[in-house]
């Protein structure tokens, strides 16, 4: 019918030009570069096509063109609501950021049974009192807490071994409930403890009051006690009954576990992840291993290397991937973060993954002596010896500690789109500012990207993950609901 | 210059007619600051770039560190032809995400 | 199919009596004496209790007497499905007669005008540049004599839009009269790149009011193309972010044919990524009328042909969490992974099963044809037995 026109009359201008959208690339592997923008789109793209399409000679025609349009990489005469869509997902990814600390750790005690290696906390033995923290150092904790304009405070007690001060974890929740009725905020609990004390009184309250429990599960039982030494070599045991103990009273999903990677777990991630789906958890954090505390000490740092650990890592991601082919709903954490900042338009807020950097935009934490610390990591640099991330005290105002040099000078510092090499890194959406880990390393904010271990394994695994996605449509798929849960 | 008679290296030269900046070739520099130090001189032939291999590394296959300084040195290139063809959106786009008025006017 | 509308109609007006145009209907014989004069009686077999202003006679001599000061349209058996609560409309003047609102029938759809500014290839309400603005009033008359307890009614053109404040007005309306009622507007959204009029709408604070839009394309030439209308994929996105902006619900309504199959999955991702906020994502099958018949060579593609599109498109927005449905399609071409997003549909006086149909097993979850697909229909219809269920 001549009243239809034809699709040529709604493609604007004869010439094949398009204008470049702000973006960045990478190296994937040898023949290919990955693609992104500041809102995280990512596209993949041989290196020839690539570079023809960055010198304007990409033509209309090309399979990639439409991709590269849809994805706002360009921009022609068709159409210019990309730019109103990249602002609002510019606003997106920022919003977390601006809703500012929402995690609060309240090192209770420095007192825990346990004597583990790794033991990022210098812990102290079981009957030093002067380790606990003071109610009263509580309550001014509590006061700081509310003052961060955060909708959702989640309050994270740590140790040692919190349990061992329960008398003031109760004080701590009762005294943010009763703030809680005038602020209105979301607010959660949990416990990080290794639940070798729990007993049913325990339970009982963390029921009532919706306490989420998080535990440590190094493996199986042999690695586990060995990463975990405890007067009578039973932390595993004390771990699983613990397990079944909170999930019959508190619900099932009521509690997690992290793990711990030692030199002894390298090339048992299969056991590990097995020790996991026995036990009916749904989800595996496969931690690196950090350069704080007894770890230094103890020269498990010393002998890791990233190399060991990537391999360790990528083992595991097979094998889940291959778990869920076989039914098995069971996810990676750390991937699920990084395919969050890649699949979708928004920020997880994990911690150790956020640029600007998560410390104290993200976590603070108060720890038992009354000093104020940007975040976990800043806090076991200080037991080192190192307080350059000590903010403060919480007798100090709120707006001291938030607006101090302690904290705003590795903000500004670490700040990745400007860091060298990560300010053009086609990464650096996925990716974060760890000032704590360069300093403790490197000795600045900053450090250098080539030597950094931070940089090598996370760009390993983004280009692991992105390889995996690419070339299979299951991956795709899985990874796709990780992102999004 | 040190041209010390021991002097162990290998030599990437970038041609003026290509129109290297010189700041690309310093980043590609500081990307490989890990396995080689860069010497970079400026004369009328063009860019010379001296890769030497840092003392406490094993040296490996030095050509094939060249080989691979100057790709990185090409896309360093064009990431700065880039992000100065795409500033003028970059401001655009990150004024209307910081500013107050509603998104889609 | 229901018979909607008759012309030549023979009425019995009294214009003294001033007899509603728009009235509700009842076959009640008790009906209370005070709600009979603004009501009209469904008379079967001559029986007729005094005092409504209407009767409608159906399958009646004539002849038949009428009482004053009532009035009376004379109605074919065909009309022998009228029910209590159905809503209808006399014009006495040019003798039509048009049931405006089926009780009994699940979804109840209004057209506000055939105005349009876009003329989408597969139109199936074409648009006339007509003054109909009398339709609007009509409606306005019509919602207070609608059951309260109706789950949901729709309005469509057209271009509700293009009606303006009388839009405002019309929801507004449906908000004081209907107010356990949801309201579906379908609308290409383009109007709300005014944010002061997607305002109007939330300053309503309807309780229950969702806005349907297309989008065919994540390539703007490409859905432009399909609506027949340069840049209009740019306001219906701006539309769309304003309406959002004033926490108004939106629908991506998007109709699957030739022109749109081969980038559905890429459509899904674009949506996930730039417009994740929207409230559901539907997927439509061609209808076979208005514009389509004059377009089928641009449009037909056999559903069956494009099922592993549909599922890649239909799955990434499952797994990013945004809630999808299928309509109009029919299970036995329909890849069983989309079942679980398969909605029954179509109108019940629309819809039909064909004689390939006979024997199967999930007819009753299945929403069938519009019986406008006689016309044309996918060649792999075939009955979906017992067994190969399980």
């Amino acid at each position: 019918m001549s009243k239809f026109q034809p699709l040529a009359s709604y493609r604007a201008g004869q010439t094949d030009d398009y204008k470049l959208l702000p973006l960045r690339f990478s190296e994937l592997d040898a023949d290919r570069y990955l693609l992104s923008n500041f809102v995280g789109e990512i596209h993949v793209l041989d290196k020839a096509v690539a570079r023809e399409f960055f010198r304007h000679r990409l033509p209309s025609t090309s399979a990639h063109y439409a991709e590269l349009k849809s994805k706002h990489f360009l921009l022609d005469e068709d159409s210019n609501v990309a730019i109103d869509l990249l602002a609002l997902k510019t606003r997106t990814r920022l919003e977390r950021v601006s809703q500012f600390t929402g995690l609060h750790l309240f090192v209770v005690t420095l007192r825990c049974e346990h004597s583990c290696p790794y033991c990022q906390v210098s812990r102290q033995n079981d009957d030093k009192t002067n380790f606990d923290m003071s109610v009263e150092n509580s309550e001014r904790s509590l006061d700081l807490v509310f003052k961060s304009p955060s909708p959702h405070i989640k309050i994270e007690f740590q140790g040692g071994e919190p349990l061992l001060n329960f008398r003031l974890i109760r004080h701590i929740v009762e005294g943010a409930e009763a703030r809680n009725k005038i602020e209105k905020r979301n607010l959660d609990f949990v416990i990080a403890t290794n639940l070798a004390v729990i007993s049913n009184e325990i339970l009982d309250y963390c029921r009532d009051h919706s306490i989420h429990i998080s535990t440590s599960l190094d493996g199986p039982r042999d690695l586990h006690n060995k990463n975990r030494p405890r007067p009578g070599g039973d932390s595993y045991e004390r771990a699983t009954s613990g397990i079944d103990k909170v999930r019959a009273a508190l619900g099932r999903d009521q509690i997690s576990a992290v793990m711990t990677t030692t030199n002894s777990s390298l090339d048992r991630v299969k056991d590990i992840i097995d020790e996991y789906v026995s036990l009916s958890f749904d989800s595996i954090f496969l931690r690196p291993l950090s350069p704080y505390g007894f770890a230094v000490k103890t020269k498990w740092y010393d002998s890791y290397d990233n190399e060991k650990w990537l391999k360790f890592y990528f083992e595991g991601i097979d094998y889940i991937i291959d778990l869920n082919r076989k039914g098995v709903q069971f996810k990676e954490t750390y991937a699920s973060t990084v395919l969050t900042k890649m699949l979708t338009p928004f920020q997880p807020g994990y911690v150790d993954l956020m640029s600007p950097a998560g410390i104290g935009i993200g976590a603070l934490l108060y720890n038992y002596d009354g000093a104020v610390y940007a975040s976990d990591e800043s806090r076991m640099l200080a037991e080192m010896g190192d307080n350059r991330f000590r903010l403060g005290t919480v007798s100090d105002e709120y707006e001291t500690l938030i607006s101090s040099d302690a904290l705003l000078d590795p903000l500004e510092a670490s700040f990745a789109a400007s860091a060298p090499m990560c300010s053009t890194c086609a990464f650096e959406p996925y990716c974060g500012a760890d000032p704590v880990y360069h300093h403790a390393t490197q000795g600045d904010y900053v450090g250098r990207k080539p030597l950094s271990g931070f940089c090598n394994r996370n760009m390993s695994i983004f280009k692991g993950l992105i390889t995996r996605m690419e070339s299979d449509a299951y991956t795709r798929r899985l990874f796709t609901r990780w992102a999004n849960r | 210059m040190s041209d010390h008679a021991t002097d162990v290296g290998v030599d990437v030269a970038f041609s003026p007619e290509a129109s290297f900046e010189i700041e690309a070739i310093k980043r590609a520099a500081y990307r490989f600051s890990d396995r080689v130090s860069v010497e970079i001189t400026e004369g009328p032939t063009g860019l010379r770039c001296r890769l030497r291999p840092l003392q406490c590394k094993a040296p490996g296959n030095l050509n094939d560190i060249a080989q691979e300084f100057r790709n990185e040195a090409l896309d360093q290139d064009l990431r700065l032809k880039i992000s100065r063809e795409t500033e003028g959106y970059r401001n655009l786009i990150l004024s209307l995400a910081f500013s107050k008025t509603p998104l889609g006017q | 199919m229901l018979n909607l509308r008759k012309s030549g109609v023979q009425v019995v007006y009294r214009t003294d009596a001033a007899s509603p145009r728009i009235f509700r209907l009842t076959d009640d014989p008790q009906r209370p004496k005070p709600l009979r004069k603004s009501e009209g009686f469904i008379s079967r077999n001559g029986v007729m209790p005094e005092g409504f202003a209407w009767y409608a006679m159906l399958n009646a001599s004539p002849d038949t007497p009428i009482p004053e000061p009532s009035s009376a349209v004379f109605l074919p058996d065909t009309f022998n499905y009228l029910a209590s609560g159905d809503i209808v409309r006399v014009d006495a003047e040019r003798n039509n007669f048009d049931v405006l609102f089926q009780k009994l029938a699940q979804h109840h759809t209004f057209l506000l005008t055939e105005r349009c500014n876009h003329f989408c290839l597969m139109c199936s309400q074409p648009p006339r540049n007509v003054q109909d603005g009398w339709i609007v009033d009509d409606i306005l008359a019509l919602i207070p004599l609608i059951e309260r307890t109706t789950p949901e009614i729709l309005f469509t053109g057209g271009e509700p839009t293009l009606l303006g404040a009388r839009l405002v007005e019309l929801v507004r309306h449906t908000k004081s009269y209907l107010p356990d009622t949801g309201l579906h507007i379908l609308s290409n959204g383009r109007a709300f790149i005014d944010n002061a009029f997607a305002q109007t709408f939330a300053e309503v604070a309807h309780h229950d009011l969702m806005f349907g839009i297309p989008i065919y394309s994540d390539q703007p030439e490409r859905h432009d193309y399909i609506v027949q209308a340069d840049g209009a994929f740019d306001e219906t996105v701006r539309g769309i972010l304003n309406l959002k902006r004033n926490n108004l619900r939106v629908e991506i309504r998007i109709v699957i044919h030739k022109q749109s199959y081969e980038r559905l999955a890429q459509l899904s991702q674009f949506i996930a990524r730039n417009l994740t906020f929207v409230d559901q994502v539907v997927f439509m099958g061609l209808e076979m009328t208005g514009f389509t018949k004059a377009n089928l060579d641009k449009l037909w593609i056999d559903p069956i042909d494009y099922q592993s599109q549909l599922v890649d498109a239909v799955n990434l927005l499952a797994d990013s969490r945004i809630h999808t449905s299928v309509y109009n399609h029919q299970l036995c071409i329909t890849d069983p992974a989309i079942w679980p997003y398969a909605r029954k549909s179509i109108s019940d006086w629309k819809n039909e099963y064909m004689s390939e149909c006979i024997g199967c097993a999930v007819r009753d979850n299945c929403g069938g044809f519009f019986s406008s697909a006689r016309f044309k229909y996918s060649s792999h219809i075939k009955p979906i037995l017992e067994k190969a269920l399980v």
